[in-house]
């Protein structure tokens, strides 16, 4: 069975192929698949009519429950031949319904149908139930997409959202009951569970299982309340309706309850429930459908009630019912799919599907007019054809069953509107004289003929020789649904009956509606004592009010106000650390005993006060000022806590912040007023001071377990030993941690990438002049630039044994270039590098790549330093110089990108 | 000592945090530039703080004597020049900003959902 869907997965995939080739003939050749998988499944007959279950199995995803078990039994069996013929029957009309469609929509159909042939198939015959749900929620999405595959059209939208809103809901339900049946059982296997159902209903779970069981069926079988969606479904195209909206989905959920029947029946109030939403279903859609004006919508009412019945026979116990139920499936999958192709047809013919428009089409349609009749006549329950032995069944399971009779009464009173819809549909458009002119675009053809005619005449065939499908089909599927084996014997006459009897007083009550539909139908549209789209307006009203609630929801939570944002994530950053703290309970751990030293605490409170000053300054170019201040502030802590090259570096970049943001301080307004009122400054001070506090706690604690840090030990042992270097920073940066640095060298590359298409120079490639400076910085500044040059070439030379590097001296090399421009303007500046920016900062990641080259050619992995110590007062060299001078290359290339770009921008 | 420094630290942090919190984009830039002089300091405490001779190799020598935390240092070099690289690029953004819109504000710049969006309303039911 697993080999069968996949290949029928493998023909929906390629239906396209061959659809865009073929053209209008492609419904026929693409229906050989439906009938080749029909044939596939009689084969399996000999299996089933002896009573037998054929399974396989495959382990899938065992720690999720998920194998991939399938089981063919009776019941499954007769849908696969309903699902496969139909399914063949529906692409071959669709070939003929779809010919003023361009062939890409053609083959999308086509695939969309056998792909939900599929899914189907894969529903009725899965025996895990997390299998069965993945197949039953694909049914729902490919539904989705068929109603509105005229997506253009916004009724057809809201049709197909609707119908997954609705079926996509209920399978939510299905997903609960399944997860609640492997929580109580430890299996998802189908049959376990009902097998096991009395453990099921013992658990506390039983009572919500059977809930969302119901919900899950009466959701995909359109019963009462949430019926609304199968009438708009019927916007998709009228093969779509026939298969999905009729034939086969909607009865998927009437297999769920007929599986789970013997524990919904273990309920006290399961029965009843589903007694009395079919009943009220079926009454509903009566009436509805004597209210419907197009052919399409009687026929989706009739369907309606027609799933009210099928619910109803579930419910009701006996044998009787189960034979019932069978019987009525098969009959009405029959004629109700042969009705909706004529429809098709007629709407297909004349582009009309108001049923009072239309009229004498028997002459223009004649073999539609046949099928037509003939499916109607079934539908009506008239002997001899299938509909009237089904309807003896129903007759007969409510005479038998326990129940009283006012399920009979709505059942009769249903049957009867069935007959009068029946004729109505019938009479109107083929046989009675049409009121206007009918025009016809379309003739009849092939494949809009036959399967409407085959299918009616199976629906006569079957009554009249019922032995075959009786022995493979029904029986079996009596003998699966019942849980045992009841003869069942399908014959036309069985004598004078009680069943008879009503079903004389039915056909007599649908006579007197044909003959006076039209009064009828006048004053329901006039009177309507329920409201049609009374639950539709409900359900759209509600959908609505959630999307008004996400959006203000939405608009709350996400106002787009970074402020906020931030203060609410550190807040709430805060409050976790806190939380955290607290629950430790660990005493805080302090720094040992160490003397407050006042030269360095001078600095620090210099740092301090920076740093607050920054905070309250109004002016920006203040703020900038004191943040630098704080910055050389640290630089400083830096130096006299043993740290020369972070010291230096720190310099650098303040004074290079300096010259970058004064490019943009000459842009923006200085004075930047506060932006936040007065609660809000006071509430982000809490903020603030808060955070401090916690991060004050946390040094301190941090600080406290400072003891001996193996990884600093072992970089100063191995330093000299193993990279040749005294600075054990630089040889950190350039050798143990060189493929960190590398990644670091990159971020400064792509930072000056993204600067250089920020700052993309759109500009003049030379605007103006220098400002006019002091003529001795003018004058100084060529020097000033060659000093700083050299010294930042010795910086990086000297790095890797005293203090220095390529980092520092990129920066010092940037400084030197922020000199001449302050002085002699960009563009000098600029020709002094004599090369582009971000050439350079690629030359650099060049060069740093290929320095741990070398060492793979003996087989070392990347980025180990080769060295070569001449000796004879020679300076060591090794490819640590390369890496360096990469780095250098491009930290120097990188600032110069923002320094030209800032620079260049602010002088526009 | 080892308190004053954390206290300077957080201090550092807490003005910058200040800062950031505001909506004016240049305050919010100078507001990380200083966080991230701020953390650096916290990573320098969080390395061994005992001694304040730098981390060089004495020449004719093989192992580093008492000295301070080398592994600290490479981490905030880095740091340093990341932290720079950011502030860089912000401006740069501000600067561009500054151009299109005319306006520091970090409000809505863009204010990319629009409340009353039609596919909320939906048609009304037929």
């Amino acid at each position: 069975m697993l080999m069968l869907l996949v290949l029928a997965l493998i023909a929906a995939c390629l239906v396209p192929l061959v659809a865009r080739v073929v053209g209008k003939g492609a419904g026929l050749i693409v229906a050989v698949v439906p009938f080749a998988l029909l044939g596939a499944f009689v084969a399996f007959a000999s299996i089933v009519e002896r009573g037998w279950v054929r399974s396989e199995g495959w382990r899938w995803a065992p720690s999720l429950g998920l194998d991939l078990t399938f089981r063919l039994d009776g019941f499954s069996f007769l849908f696969c031949l309903l699902i496969t013929g139909i399914g063949g029957l529906v692409t071959i009309y669709s070939g003929g319904y779809l010919t003023d469609k361009p062939r890409h929509e053609r083959s999308r159909f086509l695939t969309l149908i056998l792909l939900f042939m599929v899914a189907m198939l894969g529903t009725v015959l899965a025996e895990n139930m997390l299998l069965m749900i993945l197949f039953w929620e694909a049914t729902s999405v490919l539904s989705f997409l068929l109603i509105g595959f005229d997506s253009r059209s916004p009724r057809s939208r809201r049709a197909a959202i609707m119908a997954l809103q609705v079926t996509a809901g209920g399978g939510l339900a299905l997903i609960a009951a399944t997860a609640m049946i492997g929580q109580v059982l430890g299996t998802y296997s189908m049959a376990e569970a009902v097998r096991r159902g009395p453990e099921l209903l013992a658990s506390n779970w039983g009572a919500p299982i059977v809930a969302c069981i119901m919900i899950a069926a009466f959701t995909k079988s359109a019963q009462f309340p949430f019926h609304f969606w199968l009438p708009n479904a019927m916007q998709a195209p009228t093969p779509a309706s026939a298969y999905l909206h009729s034939a086969t989905m909607v009865k998927l959920g009437i297999y769920l309850l007929a599986r789970f029947e013997p524990v919904i029946a273990g309920t006290a109030w399961g029965r009843n429930t589903l007694i009395i939403v079919a009943c009220i279903t079926m009454l509903v859609a009566a009436l509805q459908a004597l209210r419907a004006e197009s052919f399409k919508s009687a026929l989706a009412y009739s369907t309606i009630a027609s799933l009210g019945i099928l619910v109803l026979l579930v419910g009701l116990d006996g044998p009787a019912a189960s034979v019932a139920m069978i019987g009525f499936l098969l009959a009405h999958a029959l004629y109700k799919a042969a009705l909706f192709f004529c429809a098709g047809s007629v709407l297909h013919a004349t582009g009309t599907g108001t049923l009072r428009a239309l009229g004498g089409l028997r002459r223009t349609l004649p073999f539609t007019a046949l099928a037509c009749t003939l499916a109607s006549l079934s539908m009506a329950g008239i002997p001899p054809f299938l509909g009237f032995i089904s309807k003896e069944f129903l007759f007969e399971a409510q005479l038998e069953s326990s129940w009283e009779l006012a399920p009979l009464a709505v059942a009769v009173l249903v049957n009867a509107v069935m007959v009068g819809v029946a004729g109505v549909i019938t009479l109107r458009p083929f046989f009675l004289a049409p009121q206007s002119e009918v025009r016809i675009e379309h003739g009849e053809s092939f494949s809009l003929v036959a399967p409407p005619l085959l299918l009616a005449l199976a629906g006569l065939v079957i009554s009249l020789e019922p032995d075959w499908i009786t022995r493979v089909a029904i029986r079996p599927a009596v003998a699966a649904v019942f849980g045992r084996p009841v003869a069942v014997d399908v014959a036309v006459w069985h004598g004078p009956t009680p069943m008879l009897a009503l079903s004389a007083v039915v056909v007599a009550i649908g006579a007197a509606i044909v003959i006076w539909w039209r009064p009828l139908h006048v004053v329901l549209r006039r009177h309507a004592p329920i409201e049609q789209f009374g639950l539709e307006r409900l359900w759209e009203r509600s959908v609505r009010a959630t999307l008004r609630l996400s959006a203000g929801l939405t608009a709350r939570v996400e106002h787009g106000d970074l402020s906020g944002y931030l203060a609410t994530a550190i807040a709430g950053f805060v409050t976790l650390v806190v939380w955290a703290l607290w629950q430790a309970g660990a005493p805080l751990r302090l720094p040992g005993d160490d003397p407050v030293r006042l030269a360095e605490a001078a600095v620090a409170l210099v740092g301090v006060a920076g740093a607050l000053a920054a905070a309250r300054a109004r002016n920006l170019l203040a703020a900038m000022i004191a943040v630098g201040l704080t910055g050389f502030a640290v630089a400083i802590t830096f130096m006299l806590n043993g740290a020369p090259d972070l010291s230096i570096t720190q310099f650098t970049v303040e004074a290079l912040i300096v010259v970058l943001l004064t490019a943009l301080l000459l842009v923006v307004p200085l004075d930047a007023p506060t932006t936040r009122e007065r609660s809000r400054r006071v509430g982000h001070m809490a903020i603030a001071a808060s955070f401090a506090a916690v991060m004050f706690v946390v040094m301190l604690d941090m600080a406290g377990a400072t003891n001996a840090t193996p990884a600093a030990d072992w970089f100063g042992r191995m330093s000299y030993v193993a990279g040749k270097g005294h600075n054990v920073v630089n040889v950190i940066l350039v050798d143990f941690r060189g493929f960190d640095t590398l990644g670091e060298t990159s971020v400064i590359a792509v930072a000056a990438l993204l600067g250089a298409s920020l700052l993309h120079a759109r500009t003049r490639p030379d605007p103006v002049a220098a400002r006019s400076v002091h003529f001795s910085f003018h004058a100084a500044s060529r020097p000033l630039f060659w000093l700083l040059l050299a010294a930042s070439v010795v910086i990086l030379w000297r790095g890797h044994d005293q203090p220095g590097g390529g980092f520092v001296g990129g920066l010092v090399a940037a400084l030197a270039f922020a000199v001449l421009s302050l002085a002699r303007g960009v563009g000098e500046a600029a020709r002094a590098l004599r090369s582009s920016p971000v050439m350079l900062v690629a030359i650099g990641l060049g060069l740093a790549v290929a320095s741990g080259l070398p060492s793979m050619i003996g087989g070392a992995p990347f980025l180990t330093h080769l060295w070569w110590e001449p000796g004879g007062g020679l300076p060591k060299l090794g490819t640590t110089i390369l890496f360096d001078l990469g780095v250098y290359a491009v930290v120097l290339g990188a600032v110069l990108t923002f320094l030209f770009g800032l620079q260049r921008e602010a002088a526009r | 000592m080892t308190i004053l420094y954390a206290l300077t630290a957080a201090a550092i942090m807490g003005a910058a945090l200040y800062m950031i919190l505001s909506r004016n984009m240049i305050r919010i830039l100078l507001g990380l530039a200083l966080l991230s002089t701020g953390v650096n300091l916290m990573i320098f405490l969080a390395g061994d703080f005992s001694s304040r001779q730098p981390p060089l190799i004495r020449e004719g020598q093989q192992v580093l004597d008492e000295a301070a935390d080398p592994l600290a240092q490479a981490l905030i070099l880095t740091a340093i020049v990341i932290g720079f690289a950011l502030t860089v690029v912000l401006a740069t953004i501000v600067m561009r900003g500054w151009r299109a819109t005319g306006s520091l504000d970090v409000r809505r710049p863009d204010a990319p959902e629009q409340p009353d969006d039609p596919e909320l309303r939906g048609p009304d039911a037929d």
